[in-house]
């Protein structure tokens, strides 16, 4: 007897298990979807501004930037991703001083770990949000981040770098929607 | 009274331990004693196995649960450590030292009949440094193959290419181990083993397979639908991480342990931190303590909910996996705004962490905590009755807490099996004596009780960090670090709760800013190295479903 | 009893216009063979056509149940995705497998694709959209659709593959089963309309669906065929012959192109015919929804074309059986065998004998309430 009443009670608590389960798929047959829908969204796409995507020398309005080619970054990175080749002159004093050539950073081989930028004594470097970086061509990962013709920003006037992407410049207005965008739904009514 | 009893536990503590001491000379008079950062013994390699199992066996504070095993390669001599610790309270520990000097042919005891997660162990180190282990039943390389050149962890290795050129060829598998044995003469015996039977029907689940979970091979002879034995390859994305360190320096390792077991990225950075602060006496602001606990927690929950989408996807229910990923990804927006990284975040670093919690990081996370709560309703609503996986799940898989011991399987699964394991309540480090939060452990030790394990431990850490959120102190994110680290001469051990077990780092310092030997024990091969066990007998889908309850990352194991 | 037939949007008129248009030029056999051949490209069209929109429908619901959109790229909302996908197959390479047993391995999707058809011949979609009428209709489609397991066991056996083969005797254990079962069920209601064919099946229901007619045992025998036929065309949480994460693919491992295809088609077009002989079998077939009396709600009722009626009826049960597989977790062969032998069998076995007592002491629900029924 109580084998036959473990059977039924077995067979029911399946069945109501299951329909507990469909029930939850229902619901989310209406729920609205929160797919994102790249490319259409790039507009509105919000990327965290923190978010490691590309390596770039921030030049200011004079084509000036502030590395002085010590090759601290090309020492720090794990992966020898940056190669800083340098060059000597004489500045117009006479006086021997070594200036940035080429800086070249190798998105390929880049693990993104940071330690160029945080290790860099003159801040340099850093990383941009800048996400849409495939290519066609392993070779075109290798880029020169340094600006054709740009040249070591003098130490006394101390200018902010201005930024070369305007990304950044909508900061406020990218924090905003990134936090509206991590709000949890609001279960929906049916 | 609160500080006398502490008085007594501590005495207790050395109580026991100068009791311990005493029987390690008792056992072994030639023992050398030393008090580093661990206690650490070392003997010479043919007294090692008997006092690996006094120590095992003695009533007072049994040894039972071997860590980590450690080859090193230390100039004249080919070592290994043992740290051992006891499984009832993990912060008892204690280092095994012993080594041999015979380079050309390195034989050591194996200790595989006391702990059998030694097993594995003792095949890596035989891969990697070349030392055989006399009585272990299958001396077959552990990530390498057998005919590869040269022991890579040895300070003489050879790494031409030339050497071990890239092979296209299909090579068979060879199902022959070799092994060295003693008889009772004590003569060496080397012969080998057939793992498989004349005629049994082996499939290769892996290692591309849809529910390996990465690319891990196992050879599973079956009989009809039954697992009858598995043999497991593994190394096949092995990136030889441990030798790669020994030429970079400490915060160069740093961006490594986030590729072990991808999923406790933070986790796993967290325990090279501690082992570098420990040493090089670093002391980590309270903010910083904070972020760290907080991200490691978050971190938790998200690889939480990945291992319970992917157990539910091993088991046919798609849509589940999808539910899990998308309450994921939260967490990813969240990281991603915290430190600009998703899987990969490169949070921690030697002294603190690299970014400051963003403005909106208070109130991101204290909304998914209440978003999580609600889906953790439907979870349990959606699937953890559902009768259809509870038959998948409920008496399948069993790993008795002896076995989980003898295994070393920590983590929700060593759990699961009854076994406190939690590092966070043993040794607590960052700031979990501060926080109130359960232990969570069921005594079934099948695949139900893991997976409800896991999804009872993403509400205990959205307890912890209700607990820290509101409460994150103003101050430095990292302390002053000189720009090159060298830590001081000698040993360090650090060991974390991650995701998936306990995750451990030994570094051998000698003065450099390299490592001279860094180990990382994962966690996942010790959850690998008990498959075999616990599946026997069972159906070749639950063996699917088994391992989707373990939870094992594959680059954890590959290091 | 019958409102009438001439309806504008029925298909009536227009074939017994052709009948009669052929019949006025050519012999009877001319006839008969243009006849034929037209209704078997008719079959083929619509079979192929269906089993693209089935693809379709099943992906899109299977991503709004899952939290995505599903395909959304090729054409509007991704309509033609399948279209797409069709073109791929059709042009992706045969692979010929090395020790494979070649003449089994071409023939095996064969067999499962005319099994396939067979089945779907048989199908009333309408009024006068009905190949052929046998007497014995029901024993004829349950009969015919078991070839497919042939296909299934064949393919498994000579992809020389362990996956595929412990694939193909999951299925073969799988399919032994619940062919029972679902004939059984099927039976209960032979017993109730006390005919097998198709056509006067149907009439029969006019006023009361068979699903209403034999009130409990009608309705266990329904649930109990949508089980088993959920579980016959291998689909989720019965899909071990495939068990994606346990057999990568499970019987069509090894396949490619379009023999894969075929695979991909068979098995959403049992699907489809599953749920039809539900329909048919319990839901009315194409007839429309009629109540005793209402005769100003029958007329509009029946102002619906039947083909309207029967399609709805069957999406109904598709989205049903998609919604049920993709709510599930997989059963494990021996749970599964279990549920069949232990649970539906026993109880559908029961239940004929009670729809047999049912129909003798006359408590059908024609028999109890004639004025409504
Ligand atoms: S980027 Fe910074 S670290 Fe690198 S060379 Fe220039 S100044 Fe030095
Ligand atoms: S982020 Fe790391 S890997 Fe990339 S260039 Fe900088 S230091 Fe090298």
């Amino acid at each position: 007897m109580r084998s036959i009443a473990k059977y039924f009670s077995g067979l029911f608590i399946g069945i109501s298990s299951l329909l507990k389960g469909m029930s939850v798929t229902w619901r989310e047959l209406w729920t609205k979807k929160v797919t994102q829908q790249y490319p259409e969204n790039r507009d509105t796409l919000v990327i965290s501004d923190r978010f490691r995507c590309e390596l770039v020398m921030p030049h200011d309005e004079n084509n000036e930037h502030a590395c002085t080619a010590c090759g601290i970054c090309q020492m720090n990175c794990p992966n020898g991703t940056i190669v800083v080749t340098s060059q000597m002159i004489e500045t117009e004093d006479g006086k021997k001083k070594k200036i940035l050539d080429t800086h070249q950073w190798d998105l390929g081989m880049c693990t993104f770990c940071n330690l160029c930028v945080i290790t860099c004594p003159s801040d340099a470097i850093k990383f941009e949000n800048t996400y849409e970086n495939a290519v066609f061509t392993r070779s075109k990962l290798v880029q020169k981040i340094n600006h054709e013709g740009s040249k070591l920003r003098e130490k006394k006037k101390e200018v902010k770098p201005v930024e070369a992407k305007p990304v950044v410049e909508a900061k406020p207005v990218v924090e905003k929607k990134a936090v509206e965008e991590v709000k949890p739904e609001e279960p929906k009514a049916e | 009274m609160r500080i006398d009893q502490r008085n007594k536990k501590t005495f207790d503590i050395y109580n026991i331990m100068e009791n311990i001491k005493k029987l390690i000379l008792n056992t072994v008079p030639t023992a050398v004693i030393e008090e580093k950062q661990k206690l650490t013994v070392t003997v010479t390699f043919d007294k090692l196995h008997l006092l690996a199992k006094t120590l095992k066996e003695n009533a007072a504070l049994p040894f039972d649960f071997l860590v980590k095993l450690i080859g090193v390669d230390r100039g004249e001599e080919l070592g290994v450590n043992y740290l051992l610790c006891s499984s009832t309270d993990l912060s008892k520990e204690l280092v095994l030292k012993t080594g041999t000097t015979d380079r050309e042919n390195p034989l050591l005891y194996s200790i595989t009949d006391l702990f059998e997660t030694a097993q594995y162990n003792e095949r890596e180190v035989f891969a990697l440094l070349g030392i055989r282990f006399i009585n272990n039943p299958d001396m077959r390389k552990f990530f390498l193959n057998a005919d590869w050149v040269g022991y890579p962890l040895r300070k003489d290795y050879d790494a031409n290419p030339e050497l071990n050129p890239l092979s296209l060829e299909s090579v068979d598998m060879i199902d022959i181990a070799p092994r060295i044995t003693e008889n009772e003469k004590g003569e060496l015996v080397e012969d080998t083993v057939n793992i498989f039977g004349e005629d049994d029907y082996i499939i290769n689940i892996g290692p591309q397979h849809p529910s390996t979970h990465g690319v891990m091979h196992f050879r599973t002879a079956l009989d009809g639908e039954i697992v009858k034995k598995i043999d497991v390859h593994s190394g096949y994305i092995h990136r030889g991480i441990e030798k790669l360190s020994e030429s970079l320096t400490y915060p160069q390792i740093l961006h490594f342990t986030d590729r072990l077991d991808y999923l406790s990225a933070n986790i796993n950075r967290h325990g090279l931190c501690m082992a570098v602060e420990k040493a090089a006496e670093i002391e980590v602001p309270e903010r910083a303590q904070y972020i760290r606990t907080i991200m490691d927690e978050l971190n938790r929950i998200d690889s939480h909910l990945l291992a319970w989408a992917c157990q539910t996807n091993d088991l046919g229910a798609t849509t589940a996996f999808i539910y899990g990923m998308r309450e994921r990804e939260i967490i990813l927006d969240i990281f991603e705004k915290t430190c600009g990284g998703r899987l990969i975040i490169n949070q921690n670093v030697v002294g603190g962490v690299m970014f400051d919690i963003y403005n909106e990081f208070q109130k991101d996370v204290k909304s998914f905590i209440i978003y999580m709560r609600d889906k953790l309703k439907e979870y349990d609503r959606f699937f953890s009755h559902n009768v259809i996986a509870l038959g998948r799940m409920v008496t399948i898989g069993v790993l008795s807490k002896e076995d989980a011991i003898n295994y070393a399987v920590t983590g929700p699964a060593g759990r699961g099996s009854g076994w406190s394991c939690d590092i966070r309540k043993h040794i607590p480090y960052a700031l979990y004596d501060k926080v109130d939060f359960k232990e969570i452990i069921r005594t079934e030790g099948d695949s139900y009780a893991r997976y409800l394990n896991r999804l009872d431990e993403i509400e205990e850490s959205l307890h912890i960090i209700e607990q820290l959120i509101d409460n994150v102190p103003e101050g430095d994110i990292c302390a002053k670090v000189k720009p090159i680290i060298r830590l001081p001469e000698g040993e360090y051990y650090s060991r974390v709760e991650a995701c998936r077990g306990e995750f451990g780092v030994f570094i051998e310092s000698r003065g450099d800013k390299f490592p001279y030997r860094l180990k990382f024990r994962s966690p996942s091969m010790a959850l690998v190295s008990a498959m075999p066990l616990i599946c026997q007998n069972e159906k070749v889908s639950d063996f699917i479903g088994i391992g989707g309850s373990m939870d094992y990352v594959i680059p954890d194991i590959d290091r | 009893m019958i409102l009438n037939y001439s309806q504008p949007l029925e298909v009536t008129n227009l074939t017994s216009w052709l009948d009669s248009t052929l019949r006025g030029s050519l012999s009877e056999f001319w006839v008969l063979l243009i006849e034929f051949v037209i209704v078997g490209a008719l079959l083929l069209a619509a079979y192929a056509v269906i089993a693209l929109i089935l693809i379709y429908a099943e992906r899109k619901i299977t991503a709004f149940f899952q939290a995505r959109f599903g395909p959304n790229r090729v054409g509007k909302w991704g309509l033609l995705q399948s279209v797409a996908d069709m073109i791929k197959i059709l042009l992706k390479e045969i692979v010929k497998i090395n020790r494979s047993d070649r003449f089994l391995f071409f023939a095996a999707p064969f067999f499962m694709i005319v099994a396939s058809m067979l089945t779907f011949g048989a199908i009333p979609f309408g009024k006068a959209l009905h190949a052929i009428d046998f007497n014995i209709g029901v024993l004829y489609v349950t009969a015919v659709s078991s070839l497919g397991i042939i296909g299934v066991l064949l393919a498994g056996w000579s992809s020389n593959n362990k996956y595929s083969m412990i694939g193909a005797m999951r299925s073969g254990a799988q399919f032994v089963s619940y062919e029972l079962s679902a004939g059984f069920a099927l039976m209960t209601i032979v017993v109730l309309a006390g005919t097998m064919q198709f056509s006067t099946m149907i009439e029969g229901q006019r006023y009361c669906w068979n699903i209403f007619n034999g009130h409990i045992s009608s309705m266990i025998a329904f649930v109990i065929y949508l089980i088993s036929g959920h579980a016959e065309t291998n689909r989720g949480p019965f899909d071990l012959p495939e068990a994606e994460s346990e057999l990568t693919a499970g019987y069509h491992t090894e396949y490619s192109g379009l023999q894969f295809g075929f695979y991909y088609l068979a098995e959403y077009l049992n699907m489809f015919i599953i749920a039809s002989i539900a329909t048919t079998v319990f839901l009315g077939g194409y007839l429309p929804i009629q109540v005793k009396g209402w005769v100003d709600f029958n007329g509009i009722m029946d102002y619906i074309p039947s083909y309207v009626w029967f399609f709805g009826k069957t999406a109904v049960l598709i989205f049903l059986s998609l919604w049920v597989r993709w709510s599930f977790p997989r059963l494990r062969i021996d749970q599964l065998l279990n549920l069949e032998w232990k649970y539906l069998l026993p109880i559908n076995l029961v239940n004929i004998v009670l729809m047999v007592i049912l129909v003798l002491t006359g408590l059908t629900l024609t028999d109890l309430l004639p004025g409504i029924f």
